[in-house]
Order: C-alpha cells, then structure tokens, then sequence
C-alpha cells in the first residue's frame, strides 16, 4: 500500500482527486455534472499551458520562473498587436514569437553562461514584467476583437479552440518524451555529467527547453487574453508559482529526471478542481491561497516522510540480503 | 575565497558610487542629503529581509515566503492591537508569528528532506492565504488593511534617531549585528562551513539542522520587523506588503556576492546592493522615469551582474585552474 | 593482428603553466591489452582523455586507424571507435539498464533490447535491461559501462581502474571477457595499480611518470621489480612492518558482537598505542562499522566499550569528546571543506571548542604547528584546502582529526589517491602518533599497508570477522582470508 502511494503519484492522486469532487458533488447537490468537468478543463487552460512549458525544464533540473512574466509580455504583444489593426493569426504569431524570444534568453544564460536557473530566471522574470509595463505604459490593454474571444469560447464538442490547442500540447509533450530525443530531456536531468560524457548536446537541450518554455507561456498567455478579454498589466503574476506547485504535486521531482506528463494533467486538475470546488462550496475566494498552500505543504510533508521510510526500509533490505548471503554459505561451509 | 569577496564588494561600493554621481548629474536635487536620506525608507525592508535570507542562501538553503511572511506578520499584529492588546504584546505576537513562520519552514524541509524552494513556495501560498484569511476575520478589506494603530506606533514610522530616519537605524543596526554574526563568530563559521559540504559538516559533528533552523527563524524575524515597520509607516497593516520584497530582496543577496550553490557571500555585500537596487529605482522615479521601467531595469541589472560573474567563471575555466582534477 | 588502432607522437599538455604531459609516444595495437601504470599525477587521466578524443594536446600528434585525430566532442569520438569506460560509471539513477546503455546510440532505446541482452548473456552476468538503475550495485554500475562501449563496438576501449570496485570473481570474469574482445581485434588500455591483476591479462605495459614515459616494454619480459622501480625510483616494494613492539595494557575501546547495517557480530579490541589494521575487500562492511562507531549509523546489537565503560555515540561530535574520531575515507565528500580556508578545516572538528567571537590569529597558529609537524606543503593559512595536492589534503584532513586530541582514531583509507612521497610522510604520522599512545584503528583495502603498519591484522569479508592475524601475516594469508570468504559470500 504504501508502495503504491508513493511510487504510483499519478493514480493516488487521481483517486484523492475524484474523492475531494464526490465530496464536493454531496455537499452541493449540482456539481457532478459534464459542465463542471468543463468549467475545470477551461479553468485549467492557463495553467495547464505553463505548466506544461515549465515540465520539461524541470525535468533537466533547471527551473524557470519566469512563466508568468513571459505570459504578460505575450499577452501584451497580442493585445498592442491586434488593436494596431493586425490580423490575428499575426498577431498570434507575433505573441509566440515574444515567448521564444523570451525564452531564449533565459537559455542562453542557463546553457551558456551557466548561471543557476532559479538565478537567471528571477531576473527574467522582473526584467520581462517590466517590459510590458514599459510597453503598454501601465494602462490595461481591453477593446480586444471579437475573434480573438472566439479562441476561448466553446466552438467544437464542448471545447475552445485554445482548449483544443492545450490538449495538442499534452499530446506533443508525451509524444515528444517518448522519442530518442526525449529521453536525452529525462537523460541530462538524471545526470548531467554523464549525458555530457554520453556525447549529448547538453547545452543545446537545456536551452531548447527553456526555449520550449517560452512557447508555451506565450500560448498560455493568448489563452489568457483569449478568456478573459483584455489584458491587465499584472497578467499572469504568480502562475509560475502554482504550476510548480501543481508539477510538484504531480509527482515531478524538482531533482530532475522524474515525471510523467499525466502527473502534469492530474496535478493541474487537482489544483483548478480545488479552486472550482471552494466556489459551488460558496467558501469565498480569499480562502484559496490557505487551502492550496496548506495542501501543497500537506501532500509534501506527507510523500516527503514516505520517501523516507521507503528508503530506510529498502536500504535495511539491503543489508539483509547480504547478511542473510552471508550466513547461507556459512550454513554451507558448517555442512562441508 | 575572503580576498575574491572583498574585492566584489569594493566593486559593488564603485558602481554604488556612480550610480550617485549619474543620478547626481541628471537631477542635483538627488544629492541632497535629506532626499539620500529619507528616500531609504521607502526601500530599506529589502534589505531587512535580504540579510538574513543571505545567511539563509550560504548555508544552503532558500527562502520565499518572507514575502508572505511580512504580510502576514503584520496582520496578526493588526489583530492583536484589534482585539485590545497592550503596544509592546502586539508587537511581539507580530514578531513571534514571523519566527513561527520560520520555524516551520525549517522544520518541514528537515522532516522532507525536499528542496527548499519547493518547501518555502507551499508557505508562500499559504502564510498570504493564512494573512487573507485573519484579516477576513476582523472585517479587514483588502485595500485598507488593519488600521487604528495607537499614536505611539504610527510615529515610529516618522520617528528619527540623531538625524536619522527610524526605519534606516532599524535596517543599520540589524544589519551591523548580523555582520557581526556572520563574519566574526562560531555560529557565522558554521553557516559557511554548513553551505560549503553540508556532508563534511554532519561528519564533523556540526550541528547543521540547528544552525539552518536559525538562519530561517531569523528570516522570519526580520520578515515581522520588516512587516510592522511598514504598518507603521503607512499607517494599516496589509496582507500584500512584502510582496514587493521577494525579487529585490533575492537579487540584493544574489548581487551582494551570496552564492546559490551555498557556502558564499557577505552581509555587507548585501548592503552595499540594497542601496545600490533601492537607488536605482529612486532615482529613476526622481529623472520622471515611471516606476514600471524601474522594476525592469532592477530585473536587468540582476540578469546582467549575475551573467558578468558567471561569465567571468565560465572564462576562468578555459584556463583551467583545475591541476588537481588532472589526474 | 598487428595493425595500430590509435597512435600517440610527442604528445604534450600544459594546464596554464604546469606541464601536465612532456612528449609522451604511447599507441594501441588491434589484438592487444596495453597496461598503463603511474602514481598520482602522473599524467595517466589526461593522457587517456587525449586518447579518447575528450582533450586536445597542446603539442604532438594523436593518429586513429591512420588518420589524425582531431579532438571533438564525447560523441564525435564515440562514433570514431574510442570509448573510455570512467573509473566511476556514469549512471542515470532513475532510467533503467537498457535506457542507461543506449543513451546517445542513433536509435531509441528500444531497438538495442536484443543486442544488449546477447552482450550480457555474453559476459555472464545477472543483470535485467529492465531494473532501474538506482537498484545497482557499485560492481553491476562497472558493467553497464563496459556494456556501452561494447555496443558502441568500441575498437579502442580504454578502462580506467576498472577492477577497483569488483570481488574478485568480478574481476575473473572481467578479464575473461577482456581477453575475449582482444580476440576479435579489438584494443584495450587497462589503468590499473595493481600489478598483479595487470600481469594477468596485459600484453604490454607502460609506465608514466611525471609526464613522461619512463619503461615499455612487453609484459612478458618484465620483471616486477623493473616495473616497480621505473615507477617510483628509490622506493622498492614497501616492506612489512619493520619491527615488532610489545603492546601492553587495558584495551581502550572494545567491541563485543557488534551488528548493524553492513556488518554482523564483529568482535574486536584496541590497545592504547596499537595500531589495528582492519582489511577486506571494498563492500566488506568496515566503513559501516567506523561510522557505526562514531554514531553516524545505528547498530543493531552488541556493545562497545570505550575506556572501559559502555559507549554509544549519539552523534560525531558526542563520539569526539569520548576521545574517538574517525577519518573518512571520501575526504573530498565527507572530509574537508574544499572552498573554505586550510585553518577553517583544522578547527572544523573542535569546532565546539572555539570562542564565540572567533579569534582566527590563535587558529591560523594552530595550523602553522600542523603544518610544520605534519610537512604540510602550501602557501598560505587562508588558502582554500582544495587548490593543494591529494596528498597535502589528506594531510590537511589529518590535522583536522589530530586537533581533537583523540584516544582512538579510525583512519579510512588514509592513503587513498595519495602519491608515492606523501603515502611515506602519512605512515610515519601515524608510526608516531601511535609511540605517544593514541590508539589506531587502521582501515584499509590495501594489504601492503596493513602489513606494513599494523601491529595486529584483523581481517573482514562480507560483513563478518573472517579472521585476525599477527604482524607478520603475508599477503597471501591476508587474501586468502579476504577473498575465499568474501568471494563465498557473493557466490
């Protein structure tokens, strides 16, 4: 059993997940329905996007959180863009190209100048905030066009053309980690000397992940814009924080080398379904940092401890096998 | 390592210096010694939690709910004067909720062995929900805080001591103590040698949960000192009021020459950049530059000073000072 | 079978103004084994990384299968046939077998799966493609190495110290497949100090010392004692202890039936003034009974007694103020602060012992009394220990232990990656340390310096006492004890 909790994330959590909403579903009859499912999914768009970006920099042991500074300039560049009378595939482009960029930057100071990650992105992430702000003065961006909307409005079985572009994503990802490629991601993560002594380009795959990144937190935030049509100039404050959260709650080792992009999904729902949860539980809004931060903490202190006495007690196996190896031939040498 | 260090902090007090002599050209009024002066109140709780997070980063470790924690700190303080209690009881409810915060930082990273990034970011989350929540409590909105502060607090705020503005003394002489600590006692020793090879230091017998304990609770000191001088200043206590702590003060300690990695870094380098960052976007917003392009250009200034060190380090490399890994 | 594979020609290297390498000619033949010995700095590392395509020489000329080689990167060179097995295999913990093999192939993993199954099948070893890679021991970790250069159908395949981790079944078996592959042409270069293993399987030999290369010859026709010398003149094979002394008195520290992780029901006693040598092969559980001691593990039963009364230490620094300090054998991990200056290092252990406000003129005094007693070569009190040499280190760390005046010191491996001139200078330390009566549990995997300190042998293998053996043991009788028993257990 608790074998199972602690190498299995993915299926734990998806079973506390469905137990937190049949909980939720008796306390507040009407809950349980297809469009609660999805008012999570559509709930879960932004996050799922950084956290999708951020995955696979983690996964090399890095970290960037910059994520939400680069949603921001994104979501600006898509904004200024539009009302500058472009249409909006370019203006799109346009915001994509803003998240490479960014993230470009954040991997050229990883992967080349190697400074620490945490390091590197924390000054990212002011520099790009205040870019934006440079960049629309501090006002907030609204009178968005009606096709951009659009992207976020239900068009197809139930699902926007930004939830339709996330769920691509997902797949992306898994497809992509499944690859040769992909393991090199896992691979440097793991042990990064070795990959390097392996012969893989270890600098090109952490900047590539970074620049990865940056992509999606510029779909995120188009999304972002998308839902909730106009752009206030502390956009995407404070995502990156959830979504590490999320990931970490996912099972994704901030050591590297670990995760499974269903322990992104699961994890991603988990938190949005908790927000979703506390507003059919009328519990007003301001209750959702405690809970989240308190679960978070929870579900940390608990895998932490786990970890722990499954090391222990592996280790003491250890050292049983050999002792027990011991004295069997022992036993053999007192039979001969 | 103490020379390369000295030498860093040197550098720092130059660019410090010019930075004074730039602002000094494009707006005389800058240089006046009341503006010098009296502009550090409106940075100085940068400093006061950049300090002790430095201790934090040499022995190893990291904290970012400081942001929340100065919040947070505040508000229980705000309750307790709230509900009647006498000036100095309030204070200390306000200070013991931000060693509090600490301790529990310390004590879940020892008990989860995990990351302390990860750890500190849950108590991010959950000391501002926890701030939200109480100051919900006393019907406290968002905006206004907690306020009806006794008279004698308020004026703390604006209280000078030989001249000088209250919350640069506070700032001064935490920071000297610090210092002291840090550079000049056993207990600064062992943060160091704790950052430097946390292995070696449990094999000598240091006492390594104790002293990272320390370093986090007085982060969470310096959090609550930080959170009630702010209430102070402006008159009600905030949930939000640290949060426009967490990137300066990382960078304060990150440009005063700490080291991620552990093991590195000075207090008084630390100062130097909290001037040096506080300044900056002083003086931006004296030259009528708006406070946006200020925040950007302190995130640049972080990317840029970190990428000059780290490219210096990677240049070093090429002529490998390495003979001993030869062989 | 004579082609040459690899060639090196005057090959040098300088790391900023120290000459790493001066002219060295060395070559690999397809069809042979070339053994390559040397001390600590000698050049051995670098040369192979310039062999193996990781470094470039700063002068002379490195030829593969004919053609210059130009050093590039790891896997440029992994392509060209050259693949250098580390002395410590580069594992990634969380992937399994077959993933930790076929990182950096062309093809995905899975494509591999039979050929790789065919290699272990080939070399005789238990070890799933599937297992995790977390789960593998020191010697299956050695394997996956050797296991990633034959799928690279490596035609030189360089291992450095490969034997070091491995029973000596292992090592059998090792050899077997070496031979094997020398069979099919290909090239190995065997690092190794160990001469006899060298002479079981080397065709060749080159000794380097210094950067230079001082004897090769063919294997054959190559006395030891050549060899010896040609390593390190005017030191001959290091002698058995030189003479007996009488050790009398009440032990100070006794252990009666001690078990706990890695070790079962070891019974031992230390006189004051005796220097204990504890031996075995690597994994024999000595360094678990040494941090048992010192109470950075728990033991599962029995007692220890220290000074005559029940002793059980809470901790290093509990177990340092009853007089007893250990040594560890990874001085770079668990030993020294490499960043931190050398007197910070010699005052880490009575770290308690320092005043509040420290007073760093006393310390640096204390440092530069080591440094004269113990022949400590350096600049400077405030340089960072990690810029000396491993000898000078290792001196350093034993200063660190020293300053806490200890009854009973444990040395791990106190010689490990230490030169010929320092390994001298720490025996003679520990010969005096051990006249003024400090007792000296010594730990050790090399036989000749058990033989050559110990006033007593005691013998471990797979975690039990094999046996005890006076001073004057032989090598033979040692290994004999380490092995049969240690090779029984692993069977």
């Amino acid at each position: 059993m608790l074998d199972r909790i602690a190498r299995d994330r993915v299926a734990t959590l998806f079973i506390v997940t469905v137990l937190v909403l049949l909980a939720v579903g008796a306390a507040a009859p009407g809950f349980l329905s297809v469009r609660t499912a999805g008012i999570i999914w559509s709930n879960g768009l932004v996050l799922m996007l950084v956290a999708l970006g951020i995955f696979p920099v983690i996964l090399t042991r890095n970290i960037d959180v910059s994520g939400g500074s680069v949603l921001g300039l994104s979501a600006v560049t898509l904004g200024l863009t539009l009302n500058q009378g472009l249409p909006l595939p370019l203006a799109s482009a346009a915001a994509l190209g803003t998240g490479l960029l960014a993230g470009a930057l954040s991997g050229l100071l990883v992967a080349v100048l190697r400074v620490p990650s945490i390091v590197a992105t924390l000054g990212t992430l002011g520099l790009f905030r205040g870019v934006m702000l440079i960049a629309t003065g501090g006002e907030w961006i609204e009178d968005l066009p009606e096709d951009l909307k659009a992207l976020g409005a239900k068009s197809f079985a139930g699902l926007s053309v930004m939830g339709m572009v996330t769920a691509g994503a997902i797949l992306a990802v898994w497809l992509f980690l499944r690859s040769r490629r992909g393991g090199w991601v896992f691979v440097t993560g793991d042990n990064r000397a070795a990959a390097h002594h392996l012969g893989l380009p270890v600098k090109r795959i952490e900047f590539l992940v970074f620049v990865w990144g940056g992509a999606m937190y510029a779909l995120a935030g188009i999304a972002f814009a998308a839902q909730i049509g106009f752009v206030p100039n502390q956009a995407g404050s404070g995502i990156e924080l959830r979504a590490i959260a999320a990931l970490v709650l996912g099972g994704i080792s901030l050591l590297g080398g670990v995760g499974t992009v269903a322990g992104v999904v699961i994890g991603v729902i988990f938190f949005t379904s908790i927000d979703t949860s506390l507003v059919f539980l009328r519990i007003p809004a301001y209750w959702n940092d405690l809970i989240g931060g308190a679960m978070l903490l929870a579900v940390l202190l608990i895998d932490g401890r786990l970890r722990i006495a499954l090391e222990a007690r592996d280790r003491a196996a250890r050292y049983r096998r050999s002792g027990h190896r011991i004295s069997s031939t022992r036993d053999l040498e007192d039979a001969a | 390592m103490n020379r390369h260090l000295m030498r860093w902090e040197v550098l720092l007090l130059l660019i410090l210096m010019a930075e004074l002599a730039i602002f000094g050209m494009m707006n005389p009024r800058f240089l006046r010694p009341s503006s010098l002066l009296f502009g550090t109140s409106d940075f100085v709780q940068v400093g006061i939690v950049a300090v002790p997070l430095t201790l934090v980063i040499i022995a190893g470790g990291i904290d970012v709910s400081f942001a929340s924690t100065v919040g947070l700190a505040a508000i229980a303080f705000g309750i307790a004067n709230f509900f009647g209690l006498p000036l100095p009881l309030s204070l200390a409810v306000g200070l013991a909720t931000g060693a509090a915060a600490g301790l529990l930082n310390a004590t879940i990273i020892r008990l989860t062995r995990l990351q302390p990034l990860v750890v500190t970011l849950g108590s991010l989350y959950m000391f501002s929900g926890a701030a939200t929540v109480l100051s919900g409590v006393v019907g406290a909105s968002g905006y206004e805080g907690i306020g009806g502060f006794p008279e004698a607090f308020t004026a703390l705020g604006y209280a000078q001591v030989l001249g000088l503005p209250m919350p640069l003394v506070v700032f001064l002489v935490f920071a000297a103590v610090l210092l002291v600590l840090l550079h000049l006692t056993r207990f600064g020793r062992l943060v160091f040698q704790i950052g430097q090879n946390a292995e070696a230091a449990r094999h000598s017998g240091m006492p390594v949960f104790r002293v990272q304990l320390v370093t986090y609770v007085l982060t969470g000191l310096a959090a609550a000192l930080a959170g009630l001088m702010l209430s102070a200043y402006f008159g009600s206590a905030r949930v939000d009021l640290g949060s426009a702590t967490l990137l300066p003060a990382i960078t304060a300690a990150v440009l005063g020459g700490a080291s991620i990695y552990g093991g590195q870094g000075s207090v008084l380098g630390t100062i130097i950049a909290t001037f040096i960052i506080g300044y900056l976007q002083q003086g931006l917003q004296m030259s009528g530059v708006p406070s946006q392009i200020s925040s950007a250009l302190s995130g640049a200034l972080l990317v840029l000073v970190v990428a000059l060190r780290y490219g210096a380090e990677l240049l070093r490399d090429f002529i490998p000072v390495r003979l001993r890994r030869a062989d | 079978m004579d082609k040459l594979l690899a060639e090196l020609r005057s090959v040098s290297k300088s790391y900023a103004a120290v000459r790493v390498l001066k002219g060295v000619h060395f070559s690999v033949r397809a069809g042979e084994i070339h053994a390559l010995l040397g001390g600590n700095g000698a050049g051995k590392s670098t040369l192979m990384k310039i062999l193996a395509g990781l470094v470039a020489p700063s002068g002379g000329e490195v030829r593969l299968g004919g053609e210059p080689l130009v050093p590039a990167t790891p896997a440029q060179a992994q392509a060209m046939g050259l693949y250098l097995v580390p002395q410590e295999a580069h594992i990634f913990p969380n992937q399994t077998v077959l993933q930790n093999i076929a990182v950096g192939m062309p093809k995905p993993a899975g494509a591999y799966r039979a050929r790789v199954q065919a290699l272990i099948a080939q070399l005789g070893v238990s070890l799933s493609p599937d297992a995790k890679a977390a789960t593998l021991e020191i010697a299956d970790r050695q394997i996956v190495e050797i296991l990633r250069g034959l799928l690279r159908e490596a035609k030189v395949l360089i291992l450095d110290e490969p034997t070091s981790a491995l029973t000596p079944h292992e090592v059998r078996t090792l050899f077997g497949h070496m031979r094997a592959l020398r069979a099919q042409g290909h090239g190995l270069v065997f690092i190794s100090h160990k001469l006899h293993e060298l002479r079981a399987v080397a065709d060749r030999i080159t000794v380097l010392r210094d950067g230079h290369v001082v004897f090769a010859e063919a294997m054959e026709t190559s006395p030891d004692a050549e060899i010896l010398a040609a390593m390190s003149p005017g030191v001959t094979a290091l002698d058995a202890r030189e003479r007996m002394r009488e050790i009398e008195g009440a032990p100070v520290l006794a252990l009666e039936r001690l078990s706990g992780e890695g070790f079962v029901e070891i019974s031992l006693s230390l006189r004051p003034g005796e220097i204990l040598g504890l031996t075995g092969v690597v994994g024999a559980g000595r360094t678990e009974l040494a941090e048992t001691l010192v109470g950075l593990r728990t033991p599962s039963g029995g007692r220890v007694t220290l000074g005559g009364r029940d002793f059980r230490a809470r901790g290093p620094a509990d177990a340092m103020r009853a007089g007893l300090v250990h040594l560890s054998e990874d001085r770079q991990q668990y030993g020294l602060f490499l960043e931190a200056p050398l007197y910070w290092n010699v005052s880490a252990l009575v770290h308690g012992t320092l005043p509040f406000f420290l007073r760093p003129g006393r310390e640096r005094r204390r440092f530069e009394q080591y440094r004269a007693q113990l022949g400590i070569r350096c600049e400077e009190a405030d340089q960072p220990v990690g810029r000396l040499s491993g000898g000078n280190q290792q001196k350093v760390l034993l200063a660190k232990c020293l300053a806490a005046a200890p009854k009973v010191l444990i040395l791990d491996e106190p010689t490990r990656g230490v030169d010929v001139g320092a390994r001298n200078d720490i025996y003679r330390i520990v010969e005096d340390l051990a006249e003024q009566g400090t007792a000296v549990l010594l730990i050790s995997s090399d036989f000749d310096e058990v033989r050559r300190l110990a006033d007593r042998i005691a013998v471990m293998a797979g975690g039990h006492l094999a046996g005890e053996l006076p001073a004057g043991a032989s090598t033979d009788e040692i290994a004999e004890l380490a092995f049969e028993a240690g090779e029984a257990a692993h069977a």
